[in-house]
C-alpha cells in the first residue's frame, strides 16, 4: 500500500543522487586485472545513472571527459554558456592538462537487459560483453598522428598521472546537456620503473655449494697428503731394503771364508 | 712383510671391483653431461646473454672427465691384476690429475647456480627481449636468443615474464619502446592462443580477463631444468669423487706394499 509513494520517494531520490553521489569507476578489479595500466584506464560504463533523465521518444548520447588532476585548478567546465558539451580535444587541451577533453562518445547503456559479467568466458560472446560493460580511455594509439582521423580521438594517456573523469548525459537533436555525474575519484595511471636498477645480487651461498667445495678440499688435501706418504715409505722402503742386502752379502762373505780355514 | 695370500687377494678384488664402479660412473658421468650440454629445452641462450653460463662449462669438463675415469680405471684393473708399480704409478698420478678437473667442474656447476636468480632473467628479459637497436653483432646474437627463447618459453609454457605479467607493467623495458603499452600491455605471446597462434580475443588479452591471458610467471620453467643441469653434474660428480677418493687411498697403499 505505501509502494506507489515509495517508489515516487525513491525516484525522487535517485534524481538527486545521480547529480551528487554518482561517479564513474574504474571496471571490475576481479574481471579487468590490469587496470589502470600505463597509458589506459577501464572504466565501468554508466549503467542505470542516467534513466531518470531519459524521456522515451528521444535520443541520447553519452560523452566521456578525462582531465588530469592537477587541471582541476585551472578549469574543470565541460559546459559552455548554453549548456552544451565543450568541444574540446586531445591536442587542444595538452592531454588534459589545461582542462577536460572529451575522450569518447556512445550510446546510453541498457539498464534493463545489463551484459552478464559472467558470459566473459564464452570465447564468443567476450566482445560483445566487453564492449557494452566497459569503456577504455587510452586505447587508441594511432589516431593522434592520423590526419585523415575525424572521430572523437582516444589516445593512450600519460603514465604516472592522476586522472578524472565525466560521463555526461547529452540530447542528441537539442544538443543540450541534461544529466552529468561528478568527476570521479583520482585514477593514478601506473609508474614504470627502470631495469637498470634491478638488484641481480644472488645473495648468500647456497648450502649445497658450500658442501661440496669444502669437503673436496679436504679429500684432495687427503689424497696428496696420502700420495706423498707412499712415495715416502717407498723410497724409505727402497733405502732399507738396499742397505740389508749390503749387510747380508758382507756376513754371507765373511762366513764363507771360515768353513775352509776350520777344514785345513 | 707376511700378509698371507688370501687378504693380499681380498684386496686386490675389491681394488678391481672399486675401479671397475670407477668405470661405469665415468661413462654414466659422460653420458649424463653430453645430455646436459645438448640443451634440450633450450634455455642456453638465456643463459648466455646473462654471462653466466659456467654450468655448461662444467657440464663440458664433465664430458671428458668420465671418459678419463673410464679409461683410467682400465689402467688401474690392469695394474692391480699384475701387481705393476709402473703403472699403478701412471694410474695414481693421472687419477689425481682427473680428480682436480672433476673438483673443479663440481664446484663451478654449484656455485654457478647460485647466481641463476629471478632477478637476473627479468633483468635480461627487460633489457633485450624484441630489442630494436643492436650495438653490435654479439649484441644483435644475444637479442635474438632471447628473444626466440622467450617467445617460445611463453607459447609452450603458457606463461608470462620472469614473476608474471605484471613485469611488463612494472618496469620500463626494450619491448615497451618498440611497442606502445596500449596495443600490447605485454607481449602477444603472453594471451592464451588458438589453435593458429594467435590470441583467442586480443581486447580480453590487454584488460587482463582471466582465462585470457597467462598470469603465471616463467620462472619456475627456467629454474626447473637450470636446477637439475647443475645439481646433476655437481652431486653427482661429488659422489663419484668420493668413491674416487677411497679407490685411489686403497691403491696408494697398495702400490707402496708392492715388492719387486
Amino acid at each position: 500500500m505505501l509502494s506507489p509513494w515509495v517508489v515516487l520517494a525513491f525516484c525522487c531520490l535517485g534524481q538527486l543522487c545521480a547529480d551528487q553521489s554518482v561517479k564513474p569507476h574504474l571496471a571490475a578489479p576481479h574481471l579487468a586485472t590490469n587496470n589502470p595500466t600505463l597509458t589506459t584506464v577501464a572504466l565501468e560504463k554508466p549503467f542505470c545513472i542516467f534513466d531518470s533523465s531519459l524521456r522515451p521518444n528521444k535520443s541520447y548520447i553519452i560523452y566521456l571527459y578525462a582531465m588530469k588532476e592537477s587541471a582541476s585548478a585551472i578549469s574543470s567546465l565541460v559546459t559552455d554558456n548554453s549548456s552544451k558539451p565543450l568541444d574540446s580535444t586531445f591536442q587542444q587541451t595538452s592531454g588534459g592538462q589545461l582542462g577536460p577533453y572529451k575522450a569518447a562518445l556512445f550510446s546510453v547503456p541498457n539498464c534493463a537487459s545489463p551484459p552478464k559479467l559472467a558470459d566473459v568466458g564464452d570465447v564468443n560472446k567476450v566482445s560483445d560483453v566487453l564492449k557494452q560493460y566497459l569503456f577504455r580511455v587510452g586505447d587508441d594509439g594511432t589516431c593522434l598522428y592520423d590526419p585523415n582521423f575525424l572521430a572523437v580521438c582516444n589516445p593512450p594517456l600519460a603514465p604516472d598521472t592522476t586522472y578524472r573523469f565525466k560521463y555526461m548525459l547529452v540530447d542528441s537533436t537539442e544538443g543540450i546537456v541534461k544529466d552529468q555525474t561528478l568527476w570521479s575519484d583520482p585514477i593514478k595511471t601506473r609508474r614504470v620503473r627502470l631495469p637498470l636498477k634491478i638488484d641481480t645480487w644472488p645473495g648468500r651461498r647456497s648450502g649445497d655449494m658450500i658442501v661440496i667445495t669444502s669437503i673436496l678440499s679436504v679429500l684432495v688435501f687427503l689424497l696428496l697428503a696420502g700420495f706423498l706418504a707412499s712415495v715416502s715409505s717407498v723410497v724409505m722402503g727402497s733405502e732399507d731394503s738396499s742397505a740389508e742386502t749390503k749387510c747380508m752379502s758382507r756376513t754371507i762373505q765373511q762366513s764363507e771364508p771360515a768353513p775352509q780355514l776350520s777344514s785345513e | 712383510m707376511a700378509k698371507g695370500g688370501d687378504s693380499i687377494h681380498i684386496f686386490q678384488g675389491l681394488l678391481v671391483f672399486g675401479n671397475v664402479v670407477i668405470g661405469m660412473c665415468g661413462i654414466a658421468l659422460t653420458a649424463e653431461c653430453i645430455f646436459f650440454v645438448t640443451d634440450p629445452h633450450g634455455l642456453y641462450p638465456l643463459l648466455e646473454a646473462t654471462e653466466n653460463d659456467d654450468i655448461y662449462a662444467a657440464a663440458w669438463i664433465g664430458i671428458f672427465v668420465g671418459f678419463a675415469l673410464f679409461a683410467l680405471s682400465i689402467l688401474g684393473i690392469a695394474g692391480v691384476i699384475k701387481s705393476n708399480r709402473t703403472l699403478l704409478l701412471v694410474y695414481i698420478i693421472l687419477m689425481l690429475i682427473t680428480y682436480a678437473f672433476e673438483m673443479a667442474s663440481c664446484i663451478t656447476a654449484a656455485t654457478h647456480r647460485d647466481f641463476l636468480t629471478p632477478n637476473l632473467f627479468l633483468k635480461q628479459m627487460l633489457e633485450r627481449y624484441q630489442k630494436s637497436e643492436t650495438d653490435n653483432n654479439n649484441d644483435k646474437w644475444m637479442i635474438k636468443g632471447v628473444t626466440e627463447t622467450w617467445d617460445k618459453l611463453m607459447l609452450q609454457n603458457q606463461c608470462c615474464g620472469v614473476r608474471g605479467p605484471s613485469d611488463w607493467q612494472e618496469y620500463t623495458s626494450a619491448f615497451r619502446i618498440m611497442h606502445s603499452d596500449a596495443d600490447f600491455p605485454w607481449p602477444r605471446n603472453c594471451c592464451v592462443m588458438d589453435a593458429q597462434g594467435s590470441p583467442i580475443n586480443l581486447d580480453g588479452c590487454k584488460l587482463g580477463i582471466p582465462g585470457y591471458y597467462n598470469s603465471n610467471g616463467c620462472y619456475d620453467a627456467i629454474s626447473g631444468p637450470m636446477n637439475t643441469h647443475a645439481w646433476g653434474v655437481a652431486w653427482f660428480g661429488f659422489a663419484i669423487l668420493c668413491w674416487t677418493f677411497c679407490v685411489l687411498l686403497g691403491t696408494m697403499f697398495y702400490w707402496s706394499r708392492i715388492e719387486y
